[in-house]
Protein backbone atom coordinates (compact mmCIF):
# COMPACT_ATOMS: atom_id res chain seq x y z
CA UNK A 1 0.00 0.00 0.00
CA UNK A 2 2.92 2.65 1.01
CA UNK A 3 4.49 2.02 -2.22
CA UNK A 4 1.09 2.46 -4.21
CA UNK A 5 0.47 5.77 -2.00
CA UNK A 6 4.04 7.12 -3.15
CA UNK A 7 3.61 6.85 -6.96
CA UNK A 8 0.11 7.83 -6.51
CA UNK A 9 1.58 11.31 -4.34
CA UNK A 10 2.09 13.32 -7.63
CA UNK A 11 -1.29 12.14 -9.69
CA UNK A 12 -2.91 13.26 -6.46
CA UNK A 13 -1.92 16.55 -6.26
CA UNK A 14 -2.63 16.71 -9.92
CA UNK A 15 -6.24 15.24 -9.05
CA UNK A 16 -6.57 18.17 -6.63
CA UNK A 17 -5.45 20.62 -8.90
CA UNK A 18 -8.12 19.36 -11.34
CA UNK A 19 -5.33 18.67 -14.10
CA UNK A 20 -5.04 15.05 -14.26
CA UNK A 21 -6.31 13.15 -17.40
CA UNK A 22 -9.23 10.94 -17.16
CA UNK A 23 -6.99 7.75 -16.66
CA UNK A 24 -4.97 9.73 -13.73
CA UNK A 25 -8.70 10.54 -11.98
CA UNK A 26 -10.09 6.83 -12.27
CA UNK A 27 -6.34 5.81 -11.29
CA UNK A 28 -6.28 8.32 -8.15
CA UNK A 29 -10.29 7.68 -7.50
CA UNK A 30 -9.35 3.54 -7.11
CA UNK A 31 -6.76 4.09 -4.80
CA UNK A 32 -8.68 6.74 -2.94
CA UNK A 33 -11.34 4.40 -1.89
CA UNK A 34 -9.13 2.22 -0.15
CA UNK A 35 -6.27 4.34 1.70
CA UNK A 36 -7.17 6.48 4.56
CA UNK A 37 -4.11 8.17 4.13
CA UNK A 38 -4.33 9.79 0.80
CA UNK A 39 -7.76 10.63 2.28
CA UNK A 40 -6.49 12.05 4.54
CA UNK A 41 -3.49 14.51 2.33
CA UNK A 42 -6.51 15.36 0.09
CA UNK A 43 -8.54 16.63 2.98
CA UNK A 44 -5.22 18.30 4.14
CA UNK A 45 -4.67 19.97 0.90
CA UNK A 46 -8.09 21.67 0.63
CA UNK A 47 -8.08 23.25 5.03
CA UNK A 48 -4.51 24.50 3.01
CA UNK A 49 -5.85 26.09 0.21
CA UNK A 50 -8.93 27.57 2.67
CA UNK A 51 -6.17 28.37 5.27
CA UNK A 52 -3.78 30.49 2.02
CA UNK A 53 -7.31 31.98 0.51
CA UNK A 54 -9.32 33.20 3.19
CA UNK A 55 -7.00 35.48 4.43
CA UNK A 56 -6.73 36.92 1.22
CA UNK A 57 -9.97 37.36 0.44
CA UNK A 58 -10.64 39.24 3.75
CA UNK A 59 -7.85 41.78 3.02
CA UNK A 60 -9.03 42.56 -0.61
CA UNK A 61 -12.53 43.79 0.88
CA UNK A 62 -11.11 46.21 3.53
CA UNK A 63 -9.46 47.82 1.03
CA UNK A 64 -9.89 51.64 -0.44
CA UNK A 65 -8.76 50.84 -4.36
CA UNK A 66 -9.96 54.19 -5.39
CA UNK A 67 -7.55 55.95 -3.09
CA UNK A 68 -4.71 54.01 -4.49
CA UNK A 69 -5.99 54.80 -8.11
CA UNK A 70 -5.89 58.44 -7.39
CA UNK A 71 -2.16 58.10 -6.04
CA UNK A 72 -1.49 55.98 -9.15
CA UNK A 73 -3.17 58.82 -11.32
CA UNK A 74 -1.07 61.91 -9.40
CA UNK A 75 2.32 59.28 -9.50
CA UNK A 76 1.67 59.29 -13.88
CA UNK A 77 0.85 63.19 -14.25
CA UNK A 78 3.76 64.21 -12.08
CA UNK A 79 5.80 62.32 -14.13
CA UNK A 80 4.26 63.65 -17.20
CA UNK A 81 5.01 67.09 -16.16
CA UNK A 82 8.52 66.64 -15.39
CA UNK A 83 8.67 64.91 -18.76
CA UNK A 84 9.75 67.99 -20.43
CA UNK A 85 12.37 68.89 -18.80
CA UNK A 86 13.97 65.40 -18.61
CA UNK A 87 13.84 65.55 -22.66
CA UNK A 88 15.89 68.32 -22.28
CA UNK A 89 18.21 66.80 -19.86
CA UNK A 90 18.12 63.72 -22.19
CA UNK A 91 18.83 65.80 -25.12
CA UNK A 92 21.95 68.01 -23.80
CA UNK A 93 22.66 64.58 -22.10
CA UNK A 94 24.54 66.34 -19.03
CA UNK A 95 24.48 64.41 -16.44
CA UNK A 96 26.51 61.10 -18.92
CA UNK A 97 28.56 64.16 -20.32
CA UNK A 98 29.73 64.80 -16.82
CA UNK A 99 29.81 61.29 -16.19
CA UNK A 100 32.08 60.06 -18.80
CA UNK A 101 34.53 62.72 -18.09
CA UNK A 102 35.07 62.99 -22.12
CA UNK A 103 35.15 67.02 -21.57
CA UNK A 104 38.51 66.59 -19.21
CA UNK A 105 40.54 65.99 -22.43
CA UNK A 106 38.85 68.60 -24.38
CA UNK A 107 39.35 71.40 -21.36
CA UNK A 108 42.64 70.40 -21.08
CA UNK A 109 43.34 70.73 -24.85
CA UNK A 110 41.84 74.13 -24.91
CA UNK A 111 43.82 74.95 -21.75
CA UNK A 112 46.40 74.17 -23.03
CA UNK A 113 45.78 76.32 -26.74
CA UNK A 114 45.16 79.32 -24.21
CA UNK A 115 48.30 79.30 -22.47
CA UNK A 116 50.67 79.17 -25.46
CA UNK A 117 48.11 81.62 -27.28
CA UNK A 118 49.18 84.00 -24.30
CA UNK A 119 52.45 83.68 -24.32
CA UNK A 120 52.85 84.50 -28.01
CA UNK A 121 50.78 87.60 -27.24
CA UNK A 122 52.64 88.57 -24.57
CA UNK A 123 55.75 87.82 -26.61
CA UNK A 124 54.92 89.97 -29.32
CA UNK A 125 53.61 92.70 -26.94
CA UNK A 126 57.23 93.09 -25.12
CA UNK A 127 58.86 92.97 -28.73
CA UNK A 128 56.68 95.69 -29.63
CA UNK A 129 57.40 97.63 -26.84
CA UNK A 130 61.12 97.28 -27.11
CA UNK A 131 60.31 98.86 -30.94
CA UNK A 132 58.55 101.74 -29.17
CA UNK A 133 61.52 101.82 -26.77
CA UNK A 134 64.43 102.68 -30.00
CA UNK A 135 62.33 104.06 -32.42
CA UNK A 136 64.29 105.03 -35.85
CA UNK A 137 64.47 108.57 -35.79
CA UNK A 138 64.08 109.39 -39.92
CA UNK A 139 64.17 113.45 -39.83
CA UNK A 140 63.80 116.06 -37.28
CA UNK A 141 62.91 119.71 -38.62
CA UNK A 142 63.67 122.12 -35.58
CA UNK A 143 62.20 125.15 -37.14
CA UNK A 144 58.26 123.52 -37.31
CA UNK A 145 59.41 121.43 -34.12
CA UNK A 146 58.67 118.16 -35.79
CA UNK A 147 60.62 115.07 -35.59
CA UNK A 148 59.43 112.00 -37.75
CA UNK A 149 60.49 108.43 -36.44
CA UNK A 150 59.10 104.92 -37.19
CA UNK A 151 58.72 101.49 -36.55
CA UNK A 152 59.82 99.24 -39.25
CA UNK A 153 58.48 96.16 -38.14
CA UNK A 154 54.95 97.32 -37.29
CA UNK A 155 54.91 99.79 -40.20
CA UNK A 156 53.79 103.07 -37.95
CA UNK A 157 54.92 106.17 -38.02
CA UNK A 158 54.69 108.71 -35.33
CA UNK A 159 54.90 112.49 -36.33
CA UNK A 160 55.53 114.57 -32.69
CA UNK A 161 54.78 118.05 -32.27
CA UNK A 162 57.01 119.49 -29.27
CA UNK A 163 55.57 122.00 -27.35
CA UNK A 164 56.98 125.39 -26.95
CA UNK A 165 57.70 127.15 -29.94
CA UNK A 166 54.59 129.46 -31.14
CA UNK A 167 55.48 128.81 -35.01
CA UNK A 168 52.97 126.33 -36.27
CA UNK A 169 53.74 123.94 -38.79
CA UNK A 170 52.80 125.43 -42.27
CA UNK A 171 49.79 123.56 -43.62
CA UNK A 172 50.84 121.83 -46.79
CA UNK B 1 -8.08 38.18 -24.98
CA UNK B 2 -11.43 39.70 -25.58
CA UNK B 3 -11.77 42.56 -28.47
CA UNK B 4 -12.84 44.64 -25.68
CA UNK B 5 -9.39 44.28 -23.75
CA UNK B 6 -7.88 44.33 -26.88
CA UNK B 7 -8.84 47.97 -27.66
CA UNK B 8 -8.22 48.88 -24.04
CA UNK B 9 -4.37 47.97 -23.87
CA UNK B 10 -4.39 49.86 -27.73
CA UNK B 11 -5.56 53.27 -26.14
CA UNK B 12 -3.60 52.24 -22.96
CA UNK B 13 -0.50 52.30 -25.39
CA UNK B 14 -1.07 55.15 -26.68
CA UNK B 15 -1.13 56.94 -23.07
CA UNK B 16 -5.21 57.04 -22.49
CA UNK B 17 -5.51 57.27 -19.22
CA UNK B 18 -9.26 56.50 -18.81
CA UNK B 19 -8.39 53.37 -20.73
CA UNK B 20 -5.52 52.72 -17.74
CA UNK B 21 -8.32 52.89 -15.55
CA UNK B 22 -10.47 50.72 -16.85
CA UNK B 23 -7.97 48.05 -16.72
CA UNK B 24 -7.07 49.02 -13.23
CA UNK B 25 -11.02 48.08 -12.20
CA UNK B 26 -10.58 45.05 -13.91
CA UNK B 27 -7.31 43.63 -12.07
CA UNK B 28 -6.82 46.13 -9.07
CA UNK B 29 -8.17 42.98 -6.64
CA UNK B 30 -6.09 40.24 -8.26
CA UNK B 31 -2.93 42.19 -8.60
CA UNK B 32 -3.63 43.01 -4.93
CA UNK B 33 -3.84 39.56 -4.03
CA UNK B 34 -1.03 38.36 -5.05
CA UNK B 35 0.70 41.01 -3.62
CA UNK B 36 -0.61 40.48 -0.25
CA UNK B 37 -0.20 36.82 -0.75
CA UNK B 38 3.46 37.40 -1.13
CA UNK B 39 4.44 39.83 1.38
CA UNK B 40 1.61 40.11 3.93
CA UNK B 41 1.42 43.70 4.70
CA UNK B 42 -2.05 45.25 3.79
CA UNK B 43 0.08 48.86 3.40
CA UNK B 44 2.73 47.37 1.49
CA UNK B 45 0.88 45.36 -0.93
CA UNK B 46 -1.25 48.65 -1.40
CA UNK B 47 2.18 50.24 -2.57
CA UNK B 48 2.90 47.33 -4.78
CA UNK B 49 -0.36 47.85 -6.96
CA UNK B 50 0.40 51.45 -7.45
CA UNK B 51 3.96 50.69 -8.50
CA UNK B 52 2.42 48.02 -10.84
CA UNK B 53 -0.59 49.83 -12.67
CA UNK B 54 2.56 52.77 -13.07
CA UNK B 55 4.75 50.49 -14.06
CA UNK B 56 2.04 49.14 -16.41
CA UNK B 57 0.80 52.52 -18.08
CA UNK B 58 5.08 53.27 -18.38
CA UNK B 59 5.56 49.31 -20.41
CA UNK B 60 2.61 48.48 -22.14
CA UNK B 61 4.22 49.77 -25.18
CA UNK B 62 6.32 46.41 -24.53
CA UNK B 63 3.07 44.27 -24.65
CA UNK B 64 2.51 42.30 -28.43
CA UNK B 65 0.22 40.10 -27.22
CA UNK B 66 1.95 37.22 -28.03
CA UNK B 67 0.63 35.98 -24.09
CA UNK B 68 -2.46 36.52 -22.13
CA UNK B 69 -2.68 39.88 -20.90
CA UNK B 70 -3.95 38.99 -17.39
CA UNK B 71 -0.08 37.09 -17.20
CA UNK B 72 1.41 39.44 -18.49
CA UNK B 73 0.28 41.82 -15.79
CA UNK B 74 0.60 38.86 -12.81
CA UNK B 75 4.08 38.55 -13.78
CA UNK B 76 4.48 42.07 -13.30
CA UNK B 77 2.77 41.93 -10.19
CA UNK B 78 4.77 38.70 -9.07
CA UNK B 79 8.14 40.54 -9.43
CA UNK B 80 7.24 43.48 -8.18
CA UNK B 81 5.95 41.79 -5.02
CA UNK B 82 9.28 39.76 -4.18
CA UNK B 83 11.32 43.13 -4.61
CA UNK B 84 9.37 44.61 -2.38
CA UNK B 85 9.41 41.43 -0.46
CA UNK B 86 13.19 41.10 -0.42
CA UNK B 87 13.10 44.55 0.87
CA UNK B 88 11.09 44.43 3.69
CA UNK B 89 12.45 41.05 4.45
CA UNK B 90 10.83 39.78 7.47
CA UNK B 91 8.44 42.79 8.24
CA UNK B 92 5.36 40.76 9.53
CA UNK B 93 2.48 42.23 10.36
CA UNK B 94 1.63 41.79 13.82
CA UNK B 95 -2.19 42.78 13.18
CA UNK B 96 -2.35 40.38 10.39
CA UNK B 97 -4.83 38.27 12.59
CA UNK B 98 -7.04 40.86 12.64
CA UNK B 99 -7.02 41.59 8.92
CA UNK B 100 -7.36 38.24 7.89
CA UNK B 101 -8.73 35.97 10.04
CA UNK B 102 -11.90 34.40 9.03
CA UNK B 103 -15.34 35.94 10.73
CA UNK B 104 -17.40 33.91 12.83
CA UNK B 105 -20.01 34.40 10.29
CA UNK B 106 -18.47 32.97 7.60
CA UNK B 107 -17.60 30.02 10.03
CA UNK B 108 -21.06 29.36 11.08
CA UNK B 109 -21.70 26.39 9.89
CA UNK B 110 -18.02 25.14 11.23
CA UNK B 111 -18.25 23.40 14.78
CA UNK B 112 -15.94 25.29 17.11
CA UNK B 113 -12.98 22.62 17.24
CA UNK B 114 -13.38 23.01 13.79
CA UNK B 115 -13.06 26.75 13.52
CA UNK B 116 -10.24 26.87 16.15
CA UNK B 117 -8.34 24.21 14.20
CA UNK B 118 -8.96 26.80 11.39
CA UNK B 119 -8.03 29.97 13.03
CA UNK B 120 -4.63 28.11 13.75
CA UNK B 121 -3.90 26.54 10.55
CA UNK B 122 -4.05 29.52 8.68
CA UNK B 123 -1.78 31.42 11.19
CA UNK B 124 0.96 28.31 10.86
CA UNK B 125 -0.02 28.59 7.52
CA UNK B 126 0.74 32.40 7.08
CA UNK B 127 4.42 31.54 8.82
CA UNK B 128 5.05 28.69 6.83
CA UNK B 129 4.59 29.96 3.72
CA UNK B 130 6.77 32.92 4.58
CA UNK B 131 9.53 30.60 5.00
CA UNK B 132 9.02 29.33 1.22
CA UNK B 133 11.10 30.77 -1.64
CA UNK B 134 9.42 33.17 -3.38
CA UNK B 135 8.94 31.06 -6.87
CA UNK B 136 7.52 28.69 -4.64
CA UNK B 137 5.34 30.95 -2.38
CA UNK B 138 4.25 32.54 -5.63
CA UNK B 139 3.34 29.00 -7.37
CA UNK B 140 0.78 28.42 -4.33
CA UNK B 141 -0.89 31.97 -4.53
CA UNK B 142 -1.39 31.33 -8.29
CA UNK B 143 -3.12 28.10 -7.83
CA UNK B 144 -4.55 27.66 -4.18
CA UNK B 145 -5.74 32.09 -4.35
CA UNK B 146 -6.17 32.37 -7.74
CA UNK B 147 -7.05 29.34 -9.20
CA UNK B 148 -4.93 29.84 -12.38
CA UNK B 149 -4.17 26.32 -14.53
CA UNK B 150 -0.44 24.94 -14.45
CA UNK B 151 -0.26 26.17 -17.92
CA UNK B 152 -1.50 29.46 -16.83
CA UNK B 153 0.92 29.51 -13.95
CA UNK B 154 3.80 28.76 -16.25
CA UNK B 155 3.02 31.50 -18.52
CA UNK B 156 3.17 34.01 -15.53
CA UNK B 157 6.32 32.75 -13.90
CA UNK B 158 7.76 32.47 -17.66
CA UNK B 159 8.90 28.46 -16.72
CA UNK B 160 7.98 25.44 -18.14
CA UNK B 161 4.44 23.34 -16.54
CA UNK B 162 6.74 20.81 -14.80
CA UNK B 163 8.73 23.46 -13.11
CA UNK B 164 5.54 24.47 -12.31
CA UNK B 165 4.47 21.26 -10.83
CA UNK B 166 7.91 20.84 -9.06
CA UNK B 167 7.43 24.35 -7.42
CA UNK B 168 4.04 23.42 -5.99
CA UNK B 169 4.56 20.08 -4.90
CA UNK B 170 7.62 21.18 -3.01
CA UNK B 171 6.01 24.12 -1.69
CA UNK B 172 2.90 21.75 -0.34
CA UNK B 173 5.56 19.40 0.71
CA UNK B 174 7.71 22.13 3.00
CA UNK B 175 4.52 24.03 4.61
CA UNK B 176 2.97 20.25 5.53
CA UNK B 177 6.47 19.33 7.15
CA UNK B 178 6.05 22.80 9.21
CA UNK B 179 3.25 21.80 9.75
CA UNK B 180 3.75 18.48 11.05
CA UNK B 181 6.94 19.49 13.46
CA UNK B 182 4.16 22.24 14.98
CA UNK B 183 1.72 19.43 15.60
CA UNK B 184 4.20 17.37 17.23
CA UNK B 185 5.77 20.05 19.20
CA UNK B 186 1.90 21.06 20.75
CA UNK B 187 1.72 17.05 21.60
CA UNK B 188 4.76 17.40 23.50
CA UNK B 189 3.44 20.46 25.52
Amino acid sequence: MKDSCSSVSRLLEKYFDQEATDKERSLVEDHLAGCLSCQDTLEWMGDFRDSVKTPVKMAVQKEDFERAWQNIRREIQLQEKSSWWKSIQSWLDLPRFFRKKVWVPAVAVVAIFALLTTQVFFEEASEEASYGALPDVEYVDSSYNVMVYAIEKSKITVIWLFEGQEMEAPSS
Amino acid sequence: MNQDENELISRCQKGDQEALKEIYDRYHDKVYRIAYGMVRHREESLDIVQEVFIKLFRSIGNFKGKSKFYTYLYRMAVNTAIDHSRKMYRVFSSSLDEEGAPQPSEMAEKGPDRILLHKELEEKVKAALDELPPDQRAAILFREVEGLSYREMAESMGCSIGTVMSRLHYGRKKIQESLRKYVKEEGRE
